[in-house]
């Protein structure tokens, strides 16, 4: 018996989608270093994209969600981010980390996305949304940290992007100012004057917000 | 700028860490000394505590489901074509052309050179092969080692302790290029090599195999050697991309597919764990019935095994059947 034509058709339109990931290998990418599979990727082989993505998305998400305050941007990043290793994995020298070189495309999108003025505009709208509510601390101590998330966030808004995105690598993703350096374009003096400044912004609106020295002796 | 101030520079450092044991002593000490510096500290440590109250969000699930759907193919990953710009081929042919008519007026002003016919003497080509083993007399090695050869596997002997000398052994690797047309035998030879032999995690065998689709896929090019040695890529590379890449070549050198590389075919249709092998598989048996070539029974109960089986993958089963369908139509 002869297929359906339209049947056939469909499935040859879509044999280049058909690379199903197979459990065997999923568990064998796991044991193999970012180097190791960025070498794969080099050789035309896609089938480490999903561990890499596995071992990166939630960083490259939070970094651009924090620095977007947009939660939309924030995916549409994650998903370019990635979709440009695999375009431009040639570019990856394997002597650099993996983390450094994917949030050096991810600073440069989100460069890009505020350049325009229309995301600009829009971009201070989208705060803190989908946080999760903690359930282990009690009421007041939730409330208290749900305070402080706002007042971090709104600070964070305060600073400028140069600011943002040294502090926001260097506190939450643990990067050294050579790394973050690397990742600004700039020389490792002006990411120790953009941290210090952020923090100075920083300091001085989380502590106004708690009533200032007061609370801060406090501790 | 004051000691307060530099402090007050490295505080952010001091939090992260970063300072070197010796910086970091040397702080705290200031720190606990200075009344303002420590009230500052206290303020930085506590923004720094704060700062971490804002959590990690989750990534949505669309966001891999997007990301692993719209993963482009080799084929889409191309480096984009630049245009060179038209004054460059300009300059460049001007720069011929001053070439060629100077070095005509140059050789036209004065009487024309005579050559003295000279006897011409053809050395015979000694045979080079590219796996010899040369045992060479120190004296005959220059003692300037100059290009930085790539020495590797050193090795020390003394073949006979009762002489005064010693050996060291080494294999070294120099550029080699060797040229030919693509049906010549060294050259099908050294293609089968790489395509056999290169290392699996090189990107050089992706390429090799790229290099021979462009090259042995032309009329009167295809080679039964190189088809079987896509055969063995097809049987033992353990990356699917490479294996894809293989059975993709073999469909476009159906006459040069002798039985060993049909039954290469036959079997990563049957037990290739990757679907997609197994389709470029139907479509290189296909291309072969089409060029006249009687499938072995072996192909076509295979083909006919996989458009009945219930637990294949649907492509396959349907590509499978079309394949039938057009051997037998």
């Amino acid at each position: 018996m002869k297929p359906p034509r339209r049947l056939l058709a469909w499935a040859v339109r879509n044999l280049s989608k058909m690379f199903p990931s197979k459990s065997t290998e999923k568990r064998e990418m796991k044991h193999l270093s970012d180097q190791e599979l960025m070498r794969l990727v080099q050789a035309g082989d896609f089938s480490p994209a999903s561990e890499i993505y596995d071992r990166y998305s939630s960083r490259i998400y939070n970094f651009a969600y924090r620095f977007l305050r947009n939660s939309e941007a924030a995916e549409d990043a994650t998903q370019e981010v990635f979709v440009k290793m695999l375009k431009h994995a040639n570019q990856f020298h394997g002597d650099a980390k993996l983390s450094t070189w994917l949030f050096s495309i991810t600073a440069n999108w989100c460069r890009d996305y505020l350049r325009k003025a229309d995301n600009r505009a829009k971009d201070s709208e989208d705060v803190l949304v989908t946080l999760p509510a903690p359930s282990e601390f009690s009421p007041d101590r939730t409330l208290e940290q749900r305070e402080n998330q706002l007042r971090i966030q709104k600070a964070l808004t305060a600073l400028t992007p140069e600011q943002r995105e040294a502090i926001l690598l260097s506190r939450y993703q643990g990067l050294s100012y050579a790394e973050i350096a690397q990742i600004s374009g700039c020389s490792e003096g002006a990411v120790k004057t953009r941290v210090f400044r952020a923090m100075e912004t920083l300091k001085k609106a989380l502590a106004g917000e708690r009533g200032g020295d007061r609370c801060l002796n406090a501790i | 700028m004051s000691e307060c101030d530099l402090m007050r520079e490295s505080m952010p450092l001091l939090l992260s860490e970063s300072l070197d044991p010796a910086r970091r002593e040397l702080s705290h000490q200031h720190i606990e000394q200075c009344a303002a510096c420590n009230r500052e500290w206290l303020a930085y440590r506590e923004t720094w505590r704060m700062m971490g109250d804002l959590p990690e969000v989750e990534v949505p699930a669309r966001v891999r489901e997007r990301f692993l759907a719209s993963i482009p193919t080799v084929d889409e990953v191309v480096v984009p074509f630049r245009k060179r710009p038209a004054a460059r081929w300009l300059a460049q042919a001007a720069a011929v052309v001053l070439l060629v008519g100077g070095s005509y007026w140059i050789g036209h002003r004065g009487a024309a050179v005579r050559l003295q016919p000279t006897p011409a003497t053809i050395n015979a080509v000694a045979p080079y092969s590219i796996a010899e083993s040369r045992v060479l007399p120190a004296r005959s090695v220059s003692p300037n080692i100059e290009g930085r050869p790539d020495i590797q596997n050193v090795s020390f002997n003394d073949p006979n302790p009762n002489d005064s000398e010693i050996g060291l052994s080494f294999d070294i690797t120099s550029h080699v290029t060797v040229t030919g047309k693509p049906t010549d035998k060294s050259m099908v030879r050294l293609m089968r090599y790489v395509l056999e032999n290169e290392d699996r995690m090189s990107p050089n065998r992706s390429r090799a195999i790229d290099w021979v689709r462009a090259t042995y896929s032309q009329p009167g090019n295809a080679d039964p050697e190189i088809a079987e040695a896509l055969g063995n890529v097809l049987r033992n590379d353990e990356h699917q991309g490479v294996r894809i890449k293989a059975a993709e070549t073999l469909n476009r050198m159906p006459g040069a597919m002798a039985f060993e590389t049909r039954a290469a075919l036959i079997q990563a249709l049957k037990s290739d764990p990757n679907p997609s092998v197994r389709l470029k598989a139907i479509e290189a048996l296909t291309s072969l019935a089409r060029s006249g070539v009687t499938l072995d029974p072996a192909a076509v109960d295979m083909l006919r095994q996989k458009a009945s089986q219930d637990d294949e993958n649907l492509y396959v089963r349907v590509k499978a059947a079309e394949a039938l369908s057009n051997i037998h139509p």
